[in-house]
């Protein structure tokens, strides 16, 4: 084993650079794409359920029923439908025109007036379990806000009203919500996106194009050359290192001005964590190039990591409601760990001091991926 | 003259039996996805951290503490941090949510004055801040006895899926996207190779024809892509119980159209391509993302900004996501689903025109 020049080593990292640039695929692949992935993720993954279609079939027709109907208007969470071919509203659940039903009974006015406790009934389409269960919660509580909202009018009531016994409650809450106060979706998701896109770059890109050379054949000419594999490595992965950094400041400062994401810790030590993540996955990435051959293989191995990475990070679904088992595997997935830093330090500020577990989990992680890939890599090629 | 065809299959299968590992992801992968989705994709929140700062110290204060822990979502821990330091809670990440009862407590209770609680939610995950909020305000809606005061009786119908199961919902999605990954990224990827390697001029100057080339290419991986959807369906209904209610008559039909759709659409890729590496990331960009983000399989549509919503008007697998869920699930029979069919039909006419044209321009 010998020192790696560096001169070599430079001159394979201007190689590298000289073909992104010539490719003018990689070039759109590289700076367009996560702008564009930035976009589409960003607007989309988020666990808001609005624009629920609800359908309000009032049997009552009374004023009680009719201010009911119009709490329901007032909010984005709901978009009322009408039943413009008379269907039973059933069939509108099946017809994919409806995904809620609230069915106002005859005789709902005169029997709350009076007391007699009536019943709403609110059917959902249970197939999204999640907006589901979703509209369900927001329904009564959009119903709730109406019974409150009649007491404070309850002038208008029948003196014997029970409308009027309801005692305003005793314990009340105030609540503060921390470090997202507008309950804003994309400030939690957007630092997870960002991680997606690194870990895309740096993983399936430097993989693919060492199994590139291998295919074409160049690899075997850079092999004989005196250049070591070393240089040659590292003259590949460097490029794709610095890229992939400078992807996340550009990500990060796009995500700023379009999703008004509000970056609360330090950017350097977000840098520095992220530097040390890299190591992991341009490692897994050279691992994935010594035992596939074509750059189909390795880009399906790349996305076979890459979807349970994702899957298990806990970026869709919070590690914390996973069933044991799985929460065990989260633990050895580095993109969990990187994920915690990145919201941790985006969306609370959060110092290193809180942070040097996952950080140190990170660069046991890359220290060992980085060098068994560079080892197979010795004894594959 | 028509062996031609079976010959290249035989070719384009044995090119994908000498692969076995990319064979079994393309079996196993679906597989995985559908356990964690299955069991993992769970939103409801348990076991929320909650710290207690409690000044009143009295028995109606311990009776509010004790009403949060028999509601079985809370664990409740009593800090030693002082009640100034607080956010480092947070920061430690120790607990999301910190309930603050003030010393007066008891005696407002006595008097029956009203008496305020604070509540601090780490609300780095809206979702489960709102839905921590909404359990809290549910604990202390109780302590209150707020129910049985309640004027209105409300009773909740959840149809087709009245447990909520996250599988009803992820089966036939995983489906949709099994199909489009095989079909259109397999396909434009093995196309792309072989113009990269080359070997497609070779062919080309055989006497073959182009459309058998593109015929005896695709057919392997339509059956590859049907065998992996039916297991896949199998493994739902008989791990997770997902039901299959409409006709399957109807529903083989519209698979096939929608496998000729995304095939079309991977034809489309690679004749744009030049390399692999680029057919690859373009099937990702416009196949698989679009089927993942924008066609309702895990975030609702209705959800997107308006423009997004537009954009969904054409990814093929929004229409056959609410094919095959109505299918499987509602029952729903060919009339109900006359609309999607017809929009995947038209695509896949546009799309086959479009890379048939510039296939043929290819040849000359």
């Amino acid at each position: 084993m010998r020192l790696i020049n560096p001169k070599v080593m430079f001159t394979f990292i201007k190689k590298e650079f000289r073909q992104i640039s010539r490719t003018r695929e990689m070039m759109f692949l590289i700076f367009v794409a996560p702008l564009f992935q930035l976009l589409v993720l960003g607007f989309t993954v988020t666990n808001e359920v609005k624009h629920v279609k609800l359908y309000i079939e009032d049997r009552d027709n009374s004023h009680l029923s009719h201010q009911l109907y119009r709490s329901f208007t007032s909010t984005d969470r709901f978009d009322l439908v009408s039943n413009t071919r008379e269907q039973k509203p059933k069939e509108l659940i099946s017809d994919w025109k409806a995904q809620v039903i609230l069915t106002i009974p005859r005789g709902f006015g005169k029997d709350l007036s009076l007391g007699r406790k009536p019943a709403l009934q609110i059917s959902a389409d249970g197939i999204d379990g999640n907006t589901a269960a979703v509209a369900l919660n927001y329904a009564q509580g959009v119903i709730a806000t109406f019974i409150s909202a009649e007491l404070n009018v309850s002038g208008k009531l029948p003196a014997n009203s029970p409308l009027l016994t309801l005692q305003p409650p005793q314990v009340e809450t105030l609540d503060r919500m921390w470090f997202n106060e507008d309950l804003n979706s994309a400030q939690y998701m957007i630092p997870g996106i960002i991680v997606i896109l690194v870990t895309i770059i740096s993983m399936m890109i430097s993989a693919m194009s060492l199994v590139k050379e291998k295919e074409i054949g160049t690899l075997e000419q850079l092999l004989v050359t005196p250049a070591g594999k070393g240089e040659l490595l590292l003259g590949k992965l460097i490029p794709y290192w610095l890229i992939s950094l400078f992807e996340i400041v550009v990500v990060t400062i796009a995500a700023h001005f379009i999703f008004h994401i509000h970056f609360a810790g330090n950017a350097l030590a977000l840098g520095l964590m992220a530097a040390i993540y890299l190591l992991t996955t341009m490692g897994l990435g050279i691992l994935v190039s010594t035992f596939t051959n074509t750059q189909q293989q390795a880009m399906f191995f790349t996305w076979f990591m890459m979807v349970y990475m994702l899957l298990l990070s806990g970026l869709f679904v919070p590690i914390q409601n996973m069933p044991i088992a799985i929460k065990r595997l989260t633990l050895i997935n580095p993109m969990s760990y990187f994920l915690t830093i990145t919201r941790e330090i985006i969306i609370k500020g959060s110092g290193l001091k809180y942070l040097w577990k996952e950080g140190l989990v990170l660069f046991v992680y890359g220290i060992a991926v980085f060098t068994a890939s560079l080892i197979k890599f010795r004894k594959t090629s | 003259m028509n062996n031609r065809i079976p010959a290249i299959m035989l070719k384009e299968v044995n090119h994908i039996f000498r692969d076995p590992r990319t064979l079994l992801i393309v079996f196993i992968m679906p597989i995985l996805q559908l356990i964690i989705f299955g069991y993992a994709m769970n939103m409801e929140v348990k076991a929320v951290k909650l710290a207690v700062y409690d000044f009143s110290n009295s028995t109606g204060s311990k009776e509010l503490i004790r009403d949060f822990s028999a509601s079985g979502t809370f664990e409740i821990s009593y800090p030693e941090t002082p009640v100034s330091q607080v956010e480092q809670l947070f920061y430690s990440r120790k607990c999301s949510t910190v309930l603050i009862i003030p010393q007066s407590f008891e005696q407002d209770k006595i008097h029956l004055r009203k008496t305020q609680v604070q509540l601090l939610i780490d609300a780095s995950d809206p979702n489960a801040a709102t839905l921590i909020k909404a359990y809290c305000s549910g604990v202390i809606g109780r302590y209150n006895k707020l129910e049985n005061i309640s004027p209105i009786d409300i009773r909740t119908n959840i149809m087709y899926n009245p447990d909520l199961k996250s599988a009803y919902f992820f089966v036939p999605g995983l489906v949709a996207m099994i199909l489009v990954m095989i079909s259109a990224l397999l396909t434009s990827i093995a196309i792309t190779r072989e113009k990269e390697l080359g070997t497609m001029e070779q062919i080309l100057v055989s006497p073959i024809q182009g459309y058998e080339i593109v015929i005896g290419k695709v057919l392997p991986y339509i059956l590859l892509a049907l065998m992996d959807a039916l297991f896949i369906l199998a493994i739902g209904m008989t791990l997770f119980g997902v039901p299959f209610r409409g006709s399957f008559a109807v529903f083989s039909a519209c698979t096939l159209l929608y496998v000729l759709t995304a095939l079309s659409l991977g034809l489309l890729i690679s004749t744009i391509a030049k390399s692999q590496q680029a057919a690859m990331m373009m099937a990702i960009m416009i196949t698989m993302l679009p089927t993942m983000m924008l066609s309702g399989f895990i975030f609702p549509i209705a959800s997107m900004p308006k423009l997004l919503q537009l954009v969904t008007y054409i990814v093929p697998a929004k229409y056959y996501l609410q094919i095959i869920r109505g299918i499987m699930l509602k029952g729903n029979n060919f009339q109900q689903l006359l609309q999607p069919m017809l929009a995947l039909c038209i695509m896949t006419l546009t799309m086959l025109t479009l890379a048939v044209k510039r296939f043929s321009l290819r040849l000359k």
